[in-house]
């Protein structure tokens, strides 16, 4: 383990590992596909070729808002090595959500695979099969498209004006109804607060910038079957979409996704491509490949969403919170793609962290625009309601002369208290963070430097604070399934239909099922991404897997060391209670030197083939919460505006790191995006025509090595929750979250500037500074 | 049309018929049917297809397969030699493997490529010098803490564990 | 990439002879890393590529107290910010080149490609007008040499004439008690495109100015001089006002456009604040006689 890592573990541990501790779990073995990684042996979704192969590309619309009056396909068909040209015209007439999952409200099927209309600057129009790349680009450039340009909106408030142009035909362009949350009487909660506090909040267009760009491969098999390889975080729902719109059964689809070059919640959506590939290779009976450059994940990708937050609490003489409300406005841009859900989770976010359940009133609003789609993004909501909430917190603590910290630790939620899904919180997990925290750096002792010095660069710490579900339950009902098979040898086949998109998926199933079986990494293979072959799963996203999929995995491992037991039970002619499980062996307790070695259970003899054990397991818990608090040391040059992180604590409590080093690389990869929406990155679309500004990595600037400071990662392991394998709760959204208003309340304590919205460039920066 | 191009990639000789448009990661990746080097933009932004050519890293998106005539590439397939079975890993794959340092994978071969230019030229470079190694290799999932330590560790750097 | 033919020259006046037959459809490739990207971007559709590697004798850099640096066409901008006799006396190309987008891109960019691409913002234009330098070439008419300061005409435009190729850029000698910077505003610490670069060099006669040269890059559709600062400081003393002076003068000179790098307002003012710091690090340097960067490569970031 390295020394950026500090992993805290109490002594009481709920019954929850067992007795004799704990031997793979809670450690860090190298990750169990990181040999294909490290050698350049994994194959993502575009390293798949095929004899006979095409290559397909999508037309995109050059006007953000425009009726296609008329395709000409006839020059790019003639163009030798062009197999095929479809349009609208050739593509089934099938309204998809484009995303996978319902969630509050309902998604909204709002998306053609080709549409009749543009409704953003990028919006797949027509697409293109070619025997090569190079035939494929002079194609596209034959294809003439004529347009009848429309009126566009771009600002989520003038969208919603009665004379703005109409995008899905829905009234003021809203997405669906307001999301409403209301408790108590909040005018009479503002009526009994001594201070009100009222500010405006904005967030940025962050887009992910999964390194590898949306592939896929389809390939049709003569009896109608089609085989897609696809970088997807949710293969079950590539299937169950492409099913629908291709009118064909889910078992005739077939969706594989060896190694996927990361999505961070982007990759749930189903990508014009998905569904243009298969329709390509159809029509030409020939498999083809389809990669999106890195400007077209940006402008057919999807972003965060842009959020406008009015937030208005009452703060009462006792330094408690009276009342609070909100309403929150989401660009979700062209489609809805998770514009309710993103709403949704947002106010029930903003509704916690601070104690304030008695006089609450929050209203959310999702409005089209004709910009790209916002969709999915790590944090999902979460980012932009905590960023508004902890920086007015802060501007509170401030105003009523509290050390921040202690204004948190007075008014935060803990033990009882209602969580975002309204449940009660188990365990005072953030307040354990911000003590600890705080005592790593030395809150009550640090400098105050920054504002009367005379050096232009001023410094300041900042901290914020988060809390996250593990899973989207109630909004989905969660459950996973995983299947774990002895072969006659005592190894083991781990068949899970959870998807690992960079995050060690495999690796801490394989390790939640070697630790039940008393058998090593090496004895375990983990197959998945194959949805011929893995039991369903949802997919990946929320901070689930590890809760909700790992917890199959401990159950389907358990259900087959129970028929282990059984087999050694009658070998052993000791009852079960007395047998247990030890590296491989099962042993009775009163005879602790001889026992059976698993495999001699399994394997044939004497005639009597191999025993054939399966274990099964389902798991469909609630939810459990983590949580966490991050401070951030910046250093701002206050003469040209520029802000430098120097530091950041992080300290997450997430009941058990299966796999510490794994936690500790979300934290520090969650970070890097958090410092990137705070600073520097925003993807930046033209106010008149709706043309994205900034699609490269050049201009959309994720921070390098040489721009991140100094993390120090510590995990705690306070409240383990009964619900999750071993105790553990999710913390892939978590570290993404608290960085953004951390580094915020920073620059105010380095120069008395408040910031309100992100990302705080340079010149927002100074624009205020001179202001103040 | 197609040029013949005469190259030893790996330390294998191969001959190419190239056609004069197709940079050196397509070349590796289709005709050389290497695709270990990633393309993560094509145009020299993020460093996942960084392979060594003629002892130096460099964007192979950003060089026409045409020019390597004569030269001599290693790429993260040829990092460390995978002829005899059971042979070891680089001690850079051991290392990234060991600290955790890949995490999707898909930026790893530019980083390990990127970083073994670094050590060969400066046998225990800095933090700062394995950062400035590889500037120009975006990574998503890591943040670079694990990288850095990755190549520190193995370098005996200060700074290493 | 759309198709192309290809071509590799053995001599200066086989690469001129082809640019002249496939008039205006053919591009020079020598690092390749501007050239590619425009190519797939289809900003720039060459029928002809032209790669000028396999002409010998381009690629070198070379110095001689006389004639100063010389560097030929193929030198790579790693090669440059590598160079010992680059770091100690011509700093300000020292940093431009060191700063400028990837290691990976700086091993096969060259600074004649840097220079023939004429980008308003890129890095190694500055310093090198700032130094004085001078560009030679050679073409159907034979050889050419043209003061930097003169070559460019605007975004991606220069005095070089069809079958014209730059040969080398020659940077004359500093004399003794010369500083020279280069700052470079960008949002990271690497891989940025510039939205202001200052690049000063400046001669101390005692306390006084001697001699100054201040370019700014990316405020203009080419790099230019701030004649202005320039005249308020040569010939007088250094003075905490004469600088604030000058960084005005540099900020009212420039005339910037607004972009998704940085507003025309932001961009004048970084001027100032740039010009400002610049000259005080140059006067710094003038002063010990050494480079303002810490080259050595033992540096921590704790």
């Amino acid at each position: 383990m390295t020394t950026s890592i500090i992993l805290e573990t109490p002594s009481p541990t709920l019954g929850l590992i067992p007795e004799n501790g704990l031997s793979v779990v809670h450690t860090s073995p190298p990750r169990v596909d990181g040999l294909e990684k490290v050698t350049g042996s994994a194959l993502y979704a575009a390293d798949y070729s095929f004899p006979g192969m095409l290559y397909g590309k999508i037309l995109r619309s050059k006007h953000a808002h425009a009726r296609i009056v008329h395709i000409d396909k006839s020059k790019a068909l003639a163009l030798e090595g062009v197999k095929a040209v479809i349009t609208h015209a050739d593509a089934p007439k099938e309204l998809h959500a484009g995303s996978p999952a319902p969630r509050v409200g309902q998604m909204v099927a709002d998306q053609y695979v080709l549409a009749e209309k543009a409704r953003y600057f990028g919006d797949g129009i027509a697409a293109v099969a070619a025997v090569s790349e190079e035939i494929l680009e002079e194609a596209l450039h034959l294809i003439e498209v004529e347009y009848e340009p429309l009126p566009a909106v771009f600002d989520m408030v003038e969208a919603m004006k009665p004379d703005a142009p109409s995008i899905h035909g829905t009234e003021r362009n809203l997405v669906g109804p307001p999301f409403i949350i209301e408790r108590g009487d909040v005018e009479e909660g503002f009526a009994q607060a001594e201070t009100i506090f009222e500010g405006h909040y904005e967030t940025g267009r962050p887009v992910p910038c999964y390194m590898e760009p949306n592939a896929c491969v389809c390939r049709w098999d003569r009896g109608g079957k089609l085989t897609i390889w696809s970088s997807t975080q949710c293969a079950f729902m590539v299937r169950g979409i492409l099913s629908q719109v291709l009118g064909i059964p889910a078992h005739d689809v077939r969706v594989i996704v060896e190694h996927m070059g990361g999505g961070f919640g982007a990759k749930q959506d189903l990508y014009q491509h998905e569904f243009v590939c298969a329709i390509l290779a159809r029509e030409t009976r020939r498999p083809v490949k389809m990669e999106y450059s890195r400007k077209e994940s940006f402008l057919g990708g999807r972003s965060r969403h842009p959020i406008k937050i009015t937030l208005k609490q009452g703060l009462g003489k006792d330094g408690l919170l009276t009342a609070r409300e909100v309403r929150l406005v989401s660009n979700t841009g062209g489609y809805a793609s998770h514009g309710l859900g993103i709403t949704a989770v947002g106010c029930l976010d903003i509704a916690s962290l601070y104690r304030c359940e008695k006089n609450l009133k929050i209203e959310g609003i999702s409005v089209y625009t004709n910009n790209p789609i916002a969709g999915a993004y790590r944090g999902f909501g979460a980012v932009q309601a905590f960023f508004a909430l902890e920086t007015q917190i802060d501007e509170m603590a401030v105003a009523s002369g509290v050390d921040p910290l202690d204004f948190r630790l007075k008014n935060i939620v803990g033990d009882g208290d209602l969580s975002p899904s309204e449940h009660h919180i188990l365990g005072d997990g953030l307040a354990v963070c911000l003590r600890r925290g705080a005592e790593e750096m030395g809150w009550y002792e640090r400098k105050k430097m920054g504002r009367n010095n005379s050096s232009p660069l001023k410094r300041g710490w900042g901290v914020g604070t988060e809390m996250h579900s593990s899973g989207a339950y109630p909004d989905i009902e969660e459950q996973s399934n995983a299947i774990i098979r002895m072969n006659e040898d005592g190894t083991v086949n781990l068949i899970i239909g959870m998807a690992d998109l960079g995050t060690g998926t495999r690796t801490m199933a394989a390790q939640i099922a070697a630790e039940v079986l008393g058998i090593s990494l090496g004895e375990i293979r983990v197959i998945d991404g194959d949805t011929d072959v893995t039991p369903f799963d949802i997919g990946a996203y929320a901070s689930r897997t590890t809760y909700v999929g790992g917890g199959a995995v401990l159950k389907a491992a358990n259900h087959l060391k129970k028929q282990l037991l059984e087999l050694a039970s009658e070998r052993l002619e000791c009852p079960l209670e007395d047998l247990s499980l030890i590296e491989g062996r099962v042993f009775a307790k009163n005879a602790p030197n001889e026992g059976i070695a698993v495999r001699d259970l399994v394997s044939g003899e004497g005639g009597r083939p191999p025993r054939t054990l399966i274990g099964q397991g389902n798991n469909e818990p609630t939810v459990a919460y983590s949580f966490g608090a991050h401070f951030a040391e910046v250093e701002v040059d206050t003469e040209i505006g520029q802000i430098k992180v120097l530091q950041v604590i992080a300290v997450h409590e997430i009941g058990r790191a299966i796999n510490p080093v794994a936690v500790a690389g979300q934290i520090e990869g969650g970070i890097q995006q958090g410092i990137g929406h705070a600073l520097t990155e925003d993807f930046i679309i033209d106010k008149k025509t709706g043309r994205p500004l900034n699609p490269s990595f050049v201009d959309y600037k994720m921070p390098l090595a040489l721009d991140m400071p100094k993390i120090k990662t510590i995990i705690l392991e306070e409240f383990p929750d009964p619900s999750g394998p071993f105790g553990a709760k999710g913390i892939g959204e978590d570290p993404i979250i608290p960085i953004g208003p951390a580094i915020g309340n920073a620059v105010y304590e380095a120069t008395g500037v408040r910031m309100r919205e992100l990302p705080i460039t340079p010149e927002k920066f100074l624009k205020a500074f001179a202001e103040t | 049309m197609k040029h013949m191009v005469s190259t030893i990639i790996n330390g294998e000789r191969r001959e190419l018929a190239i056609k004069p448009y197709r940079s050196l990661l397509d070349v590796l990746r289709n005709e050389a049917e290497l695709t270990g080097s990633k393309k993560g933009c094509d145009v020299g932004d993020c460093g996942a297809c960084t392979v060594i050519l003629d002892g130096k890293p460099i964007n192979s998106c950003l060089v026409l397969g045409v020019e390597v005539d004569g030269s001599e590439i290693t790429t993260i397939e040829g990092l460390a030699d995978h002829t005899a079975p059971g042979a070891p890993l680089h001690p850079l794959q051991e290392s990234i493997l060991q600290h955790g340092g890949a995490q999707c994978g898909f930026c790893t071969p530019g980083i390990l490529m990127a970083a073994k230019a670094l050590l060969d030229e400066t046998p225990r470079p800095t933090d700062e010098e394995a950062r400035f190694a590889i500037a120009g290799n975006l990574c998503r999932c890591t943040g670079y803490t694990k990288i850095v330590e990755s190549i520190l560790s193995i370098s005996g750097s200060e700074g290493a564990l | 990439m759309r198709p192309f033919d290809y071509f590799e020259p053995a001599t200066l006046p086989e690469a001129v002879s082809l640019l002249e037959r496939f008039d205006g459809r053919a591009s020079i490739l020598a690092g390749g890393t501007d050239l590619l990207v425009e190519i797939k971007e289809r900003i720039r559709l060459p029928d002809h590529v032209i790669n000028i590697k396999k002409v010998p004798g381009l690629d070198y850099l070379s110095y001689d107290p006389v004639d100063g640096l010389k560097i030929g066409s193929l030198a790579t901008l790693h090669e440059v910010e590598t160079s010992p006799v680059v770091i100690e006396k011509y700093a300000g190309l020292y940093q431009a080149a060191r700063e400028l987008g990837s290691i990976q891109v700086r091993n096969r960019a060259t600074v004649a490609g840097n220079i023939c691409r004429a980008s308003p913002s890129a890095d190694t234009l500055p310093p090198l007008i700032a130094d004085n330098a001078t560009i030679h070439t050679f073409g159907p008419d034979g050889e050419r040499s043209i003061p930097m300061e003169k070559f460019f005409t605007g975004p991606g435009k220069t005095v070089l004439l069809d079958g014209e190729i730059l040969t080398r850029i020659n940077v004359p000698s500093p004399p003794p008690n010369t500083g020279k910077v280069y700052l470079k505003l960008g949002r990271r610490a690497a891989m940025e495109l510039a939205t202001v670069g200052v690049a000063v060099t400046l001669t101390l006669d005692g306390n006084e100015c001697r001699s100054v040269r201040i370019v700014l890059g990316a405020v203009a559709p080419t790099p230019m001089r701030a004649t202005d600062a320039e005249d308020i400081l040569i010939g007088k003393a250094i003075s905490e006002n004469a600088i604030e002076e000058a960084s005005q003068a540099a900020k009212d000179q420039c005339r910037p456009i607004s972009d998704v790098r940085g507003s025309a307002d932001y961009r004048r003012e970084m001027v100032r604040v740039l010009t400002g710091r610049a000259l005080r690090m140059s006067i710094e340097a003038a002063n010990e006689g050494n480079s303002p960067f810490d080259i050595s490569t033992d540096q921590t970031v704790d």
